[in-house]
């Protein structure tokens, strides 16, 4: 081994253990021990001067956040986020231990992030024989490998308006030939620190670094490594600088005193350990030696750190080095402007509107509280005033409020957070953060002030807790996706909708649940079917307790969506849950006007009135619930099974009124005395006032949001609108809730009339991951949303281009929810570090090697684990007219059931225990069951 | 159901009282006039499938309050105690599978699982079944044993090792020799109790997971005799255990060469040869505590009763006269025994479960309820039983 006898971790390990290592991450600088030799083609110089070496500084620029926002990273700084680290730096998706403690993430695409973790082929008489250093794990990428990363990607030419990638332009760039000859040698010797200089000496840039970084300090560390100053010295190791050097007489500019005293300051006998001569023009070059300023305590104060070395740089400063003729002082100061605060540091603003969805009435009457999604906030309304009286921050995207009998606590879920903020009611005020399970939506509790039920969404489960002592004491299992609870008026049963249907087998009908609670004994008691139907959300109990109404969407994904101009594309409307067990269903679409998106329901305290608000349509139906009861006690049981659910001509028999609402009205409540109802005009960031006597609106309630309407603020109200559709039977929202999946699959036209149904894809994060389609065909989301939209799903004109481009614009923006198992930068378990070797795995378990093309890793490559080209995997059905499917990315795939592209795939396990006979979707068949489980835990934390 | 009951049930068993010749009850012999005596079952009740039993042969029993769970070959029923009325499922009901050999009950959710012989496992929560096996979930295999609930885990004991899943982050663990003291994966039960799971496992004795620590810990046949236990007392009796169970800091095991007690310093061995085990062939355990376990044998039902004295009490059926008896023994010798009626339905007894006062069996031919009314644990003073005294006591039906 050249210039590096021992990175002990590894070798040591490797020699006690003897057994095949885990190669870990060494980082660029320990390459640089043998490949900074001019004899090796001054590698390490050419890599640093490359845009690799700055790859991760540049997340630091303004651009990467608006980047990093149209990835569906809200609220993300771009070096904080695995996604953007997957590319821009190396070994992102380790772990602290496949690192090398010299190894530094700040050193961006490093020569491992192209030729695989080092430890193991590093040594030189490994890496002089080439198939040991094969085996060793050294890789020699081919142009597949760049274009893992270089792939074009909508975030990026949308921000930085760039030309897409020339991979022929890009190799040229990095080339780093080895001379016919080579020797291995580190970086040319400089002049040797002498540890007993006296005076301040140099400490390096990394060091200056280590608290100059991150938004707070402007990201000044990330600046400089941005810099021309940072490759002052590698520069001197091109081409161009050994010509330059050549004219002026220099042989070895990287090693020459007159060309180092401008190009790499720090190559001094007074410098400190730290300070690399590589770095080239570091802070201290215009700051002043720092070892005796740098500490925190003395860089607080300006006296002292002034008078322990820190200069203020001036234009003399840059004229020791700079050409005074040619040199542009202040052009060239603004170039490398590094203030505290910048604009990047600020984030690029976009207003932060308030999304009130769901809304309830504190006990006593007085005030209602609204939560605030996208504001993060609660909102508490003074009924008497119609006033916003309070509003305050309980954690992110705040989704569904209740509070105990008395009034005095609140409980809102974070359904961003996965915690419940308990909330002392009166004083406004957060007591406490819970957790809970995945994505918490509704909340309610029982009539004694005994128990709180939270319906967590995502993971499908109602989390019990003792409302006394706060503390989780069950988890009761739910259908798919609970939503929103409703408690019997005599207290003794909780209804919970789902918002998916269960996962049906390949064509067949869809069914939903609703979950019913025994409150005594905090058990699920009853799970009630309701066929056909799915995003079943907003729930209430009419006051006579015989039954209560649940709104429903019947989505008829078993017919082609030609069908549209039938009315059978989605239907929405209302189950009837009896108590006796039984369930009716109606609609509330008619045969001219759709009524899209039906989300919230409430009944009137007389049980006169039920009132359902459509987000699609923004309006409210006013079911006559006599008249809806009389229509079903009069049906035939044929009629209630067939024609009731279906008919559009039902509803008139029944909606006494419709009333017209702000954009987007959502959850719906009325007040105990029945005299008025208010519903969270979503998209307007305002509550709408309904006087009940009359049915007529009577004015709104301004919850303050921002006025000013963006492009993506404009996109959202496209995508949730269905005016865009036939007879406005649905919106995006609708196959989309959320902006992600409603785990349908559905037969489109495109795809060949009633023969090869398609599971719904996300849409979260999903700009970079094009083309789109599992056939791959639609090679952007202009594409998507445009002529393809209105030709097989909405039947109308198209979108204006104002209007695609808004919608575009917000569909990427639609923000992808943090891995559920897996924290930033938190260390794996047992069984997801085992699985990532097998993902990662070259061998079967007999040792056969693992054709490259047939590798997990190499259809599923970091960050978005797609390499976004179509494979054929083995799981063609006999009507699919081809086999090529387009990969899906694996970011968050826990939550996306079902899989494959025709959603036969029931729960990950599925893919390979029976798709997978041949071994065409990865090598899986030789492993054994715990292998399988430790892979699917790994895919978990993607 | 173990296999080899399986294959023994095949093989159609006959009914035999062990300890006595030509199917006669021996008489008991003279007792005081008062004397420690344990509790005897004498009021039983019998279901089969003339009360609506999908099937007779009861692997499983679990009483969960008023609601009795049973697992059978040909589907799954509740019982409701307080209406004596059987409600049953079958496939066409939704059960995935009509082979139910365990049941456990999550007291906090109310959620009953069930083993599903070849099939894996499945939840009854709410009137709905959710199925989990080998295709489509991280279970290990399908043919299950057991199923017991710990906390907010769920073991299955299957013949490929154990499995354990969280209901709540839904991850599945497998346990195998890979990861556990486990020299057979052959796991026939499993129990959870006082912070501890422990596997009967084929081969392998019994694995004690503690929850706490995450650590295990195996009990084997320090002999390591296969055929005979060489040294009394010295450990487990046998490495091929049926199920364990483990109350008051108590660790009972049962195996098909007899049971075994560790009381976490002493090991004690019981065979049919020395108390008053029915026979060495157990198929399963219920353990009420520390000092009273049911095990279910070929050849009838063994109570021990009483620890200290070796006292038990073995509950049998006379087919010939089609009535029952209870003998209790202290060292095998017997001190009385009362004919009770018509008991247990069938000597081949399966499955126990114990709850509250009341005991309940599942045979061959049906399930038993054991109406504990006055039961104490232990000893008490009492006159031998009279015709009289059982009478009083609610005699048999």
């Amino acid at each position: 081994m050249m210039g590096r006898l021992l990175w002990p971790a590894v070798l040591l390990a490797a020699y006690l253990v003897g057994a095949p290592k885990t190669p870990v991450y060494v980082g660029a600088r320990a390459c640089s021990t043998c490949h900074g030799a001019r004899s090796m083609g001054s590698q390490y110089g050419l890599w640093l001067h490359s845009k690799h070496s700055q790859a991760w500084a540049v997340l630091a620029k303004p651009e990467s956040r608006v980047i990093a926002r149209l990835s569906g990273l809200r609220d993300v700084e771009p070096q904080q986020s695995v996604i953007c680290l997957g590319c821009h730096a190396t070994a992102a998706h380790t772990e602290e231990w496949e690192r090398e403690p010299e190894f530094r993430i700040e050193d961006g695409v490093q020569c491992e992030a192209c030729h695989g973790p080092g430890s193991e082929y590093m040594t030189e008489s490994v890496m002089r024989d080439p198939e040991a250093a094969r085996k060793a794990g050294l890789r020699m990428p081919g142009e597949r490998e760049c274009m893992k990363c270089h792939q074009e990607k909508g975030s990026h030419i949308a921000a930085l308006q760039k030309p897409v990638f020339d991979l022929k332009q890009g190799l040229e760039a990095v080339k780093h030939p080895l001379p016919e000859n080579p020797v291995p040698g580190p970086v040319p010797a400089a002049v040797p620190a002498d540890g007993k200089a006296e005076g301040p000496r140099f400490a390096g840039s990394d060091a200056c670094g280590a608290c100059h970084r991150g938004p707070n300090r402007g990201y000044q560390y990330s600046i400089w490594r941005s810099s021309q100053h940072a490759r002052a010295w590698a520069v001197l190791g091109t081409a161009r600088g050994f010509e330059v050097a050549k004219e002026k007489g220099v042989a070895e500019p990287q090693t020459d005193p007159a060309c180092l005293k401008c190009h790499a300051p720090a190559a001094v006998p007074a410098r400190l350990a730290s300070a690399r001569v590589e770095e080239g023009v570091g802070c201290e070059a215009c700051h002043g030696a720092g070892s005796e300023y740098l500490e925190d305590a003395i860089m607080r104060d300006r006296t002292a750190a002034a008078k322990a070395g820190l200069r203020q740089p001036t234009r003399k400063t840059c004229l020791g080095c700079h050409d005074g003729n040619k040199f542009q002082y202040d052009e060239a100061v603004k170039k490398i402007a590094h203030p505290t605060r910048t604009e990047a540091a600020n984030g690029i603003a976009e207003p932060k509107y308030k999304n009130p969805l769901n809304l309830a009435i504190r006990p006593g009457g007085a005030e209602l509280w609204v939560t605030c999604e996208t504001g993060d906030t609660v909102a508490v309304i003074d009924l008497a005033t119609r006033e916003k009286t309070a509003e305050f921050h309980t954690g992110g995207a705040p989704t569904g409020v209740a509070f105990t009998p008395d009034g005095k606590r609140a409980f809102v879920t974070n359904r961003l957070d996965d915690t419940i903020a308990v909330i002392d009611a009166a004083g406004r005020k957060v007591l406490k953060t819970i957790p809970t399970g995945d994505e918490p939506h509704g909340v309610a509790t029982d009539n004694q002030g005994r128990l709180l039920y939270v319906l967590n969404t995502s993971s499908d489960d109602i989390w019990v807790f003792d409302l006394a002592a706060l503390e989780r004491v069950k988890t009761l299992a739910a259908g798919r996706g609970p939503w929103a609870a409703s408690l019997s008026p005599d207290g003794s049963a909780l209804l919970v909708t789902n918002t998916f249907s269960h996962i049906r087998p390949l064509r067949s009908t869809l069914l939903s649940e609703v979950t019913q609670i025994e409150t005594e004994r905090g058990t699920v008691e009853d799970r009630l079917q309701v066929p056909g139907a799915n995003l079943m959300m907003g729930i209430d109990w009419h006051p006579s307790g015989r039954f209560a109404l649940a709104t429903m969407n019947r989505t008829k994904n078993l017919v082609p969506m030609t069908r549209l101009l039938q009315g059978w594309t989605i239907t929405n409307g209302l189950a009837v849950l009896w108590r006796t067990g039984e369930v009716d269903q109606v609609l509330l679409d008619e045969p001219d006007m759709g009524f899209a998106d039906v989300t919230g329901i409430a009944c009137t305290p007389d049980g006169r009135y039920a009132l359902a608000s459509s987000s699609g349509t923004d309006r409210i139906a006013v079911v006559d619930i006599q008249l809806l009861t009389g229509l079903i006690q009069r049906s035939s049981k044929y009629e209630r099974e067939h024609v009731l659910p279906n008919h559009l001509g039902k509803p008139t028999e029944f909606i006494v009124k419709h009333i017209p609402t702000g954009r987007s009205p959502r959850g719906i409540v009325i007040a105990p005395d029945g005299k008025t109802a208010y519903v969270a005009n979503c998209l307007d960031d305002n509550i709408g006032v309904i006087d009940l006597a009359r049915l007529e609106p009577a004015g709104v309630i301004d919850l303050g949001g921002p006025k000013e309407v963006t492009k993506q603020r404009f996109g959202e109200r496209v995508f949730h609108s269905a005016k865009v559709t036939f007879h406005r039977q649905f919106s995006c929202h609708s196959c989309h809730p959320d902006g992600h999946i409603d785990g349908v699959t559905y037969d489109i036209e495109a795809d060949g009339i009633g023969v090869s149904p398609v599971d719904n894809r996300t849409l979260r994060g999903i700009l970079d991951t094009a083309p789109f389609k599992w056939e791959g065909t639609n090679p952007s989301l202009s594409r998507q949303c445009g002529p393809r939209l209105s030709v097989f799903f909405t039947r109308l004109a198209p979108f204006t281009p104002e209007e695609l481009s808004a919608l575009d614009y917000y569909i990427t923006t639609i923000p992808r929810p943090p891995n559920r198992y897996r924290a930033m930068n938190a260390p794996l378990t047992p069984a997801q570090r085992r699985g990532k070797e097998i993902f990662y795995r070259t061998t079967t378990n007999d040792g056969r090697e693992i054709p490259v093309e047939n590798r997990c890793s190499t259809c599923h490559p970091p960050p978005y684990y797609t390499d976004r080209q179509r494979h054929d995997v083995g799981t063609r059905h006999p009507l699919d007219r081809q086999g090529k499917f387009d990969v899906p990315h694996l970011n968050n795939i826990y939550d996306s059931a079902p899989y494959l592209h025709d959603g036969s795939a029931a729960t990950l396990e599925e893919i390979w225990t029976i798709h997978n006979p041949d071994d065409r979707h990865g090598v899986t068949n030789d492993m054994t069951k715990d292998q399988l489980n430790d892979l699917i835990e790994y895919l978990k934390t993607l | 159901m173990r296999l080899a009951s399986v294959f023994a049930l095949a093989a159609g068993l006959g009914c035999i009282l062990p300890w006595g010749s030509g199917g006669q009850a021996q008489t008991a012999a003279p007792a005081a006039a008062a004397q420690k005596l344990p509790y005897i079952y004498t009021h039983w009740r019998q279901f089969t499938t003339k009360d609506g039993l999908p099937n007779d042969h009861i692997f499983a029993v679990k009483a969960d309050g008023p609601r009795v769970w049973i697992g059978t070959e040909g589907g799954l029923a509740m019982l409701d105690k307080r209406t004596g009325k059987i409600r049953s499922w079958t496939e066409k009901d939704g059960l995935p599978w009509r082979v139910i050999t365990g049941i456990d009950v999550d007291k906090k959710t109310g959620d009953v699982w069930l083993a599903l012989f070849g099939a894996g496992l499945a939840r009854f929560s709410g009137g709905r079944f959710d199925h989990w096996h080998q295709m489509n979930s991280g279970l290990v295999n399908d043919v299950v044993y057991a199923v017991a609930v710990e906390n907010d885990n769920v073991w299955a004991a299957t013949t490929a090792g154990a499995s354990r899943y969280n209901t709540v982050t839904k991850e599945w663990t497998v346990f195998t020799e890979k990861n556990a003291p486990m020299e057979e994966i052959w796991n026939y039960g499993v129990h959870y109790g006082d912070g501890k799971v422990h596997l009967a496992v084929w081969g392998s004795g019994i694995l004690e997971y503690d929850v706490a620590t995450g650590r295990w810990k195996d009990y084997l046949d320090p002999d390591g005799e296969m055929e005979i236990d060489l040294y009394r007392d010295d450990g487990i009796i046998h490495v091929i255990t049926t199920g364990a169970g483990y109350v008051d800091k108590v660790l009972w095991v049962s195996s098909y060469f007899g049971a075994s007690r560790y009381d976490g310093r002493h090991w004690r061995g019981f065979y049919n040869q020395d108390s008053g085990l029915p026979s060495d062939f157990i198929n399963n355990i219920a353990v009420r505590s520390g000092n009273e376990a049911w095990f279910c044998t070929d050849k009838g039902l063994g109570a021990a009763v009483d620890v200290a004295t070796n006292t038990w009490v073995a509950y049998t059926r006379d087919p010939k006269r089609n009535t029952g008896y209870a003998v209790v023994t202290r060292d095998k010798q017997v001190i009385e025994t009362v004919e009770t009626g018509l008991n247990i339905p069938h000597n081949y007894t399966i499955s126990a479960d114990i709850n509250g006062n009341d005991v309940w069996i599942g045979t061959a031919k049906g399930l038993a309820w054991g109406i504990g009314k006055d039961y104490y644990p232990g000893l008490r003073e009492r006159g031998v039983m009279t015709a009289s005294a059982r009478s009083a006591s609610g005699g048999a039906r």
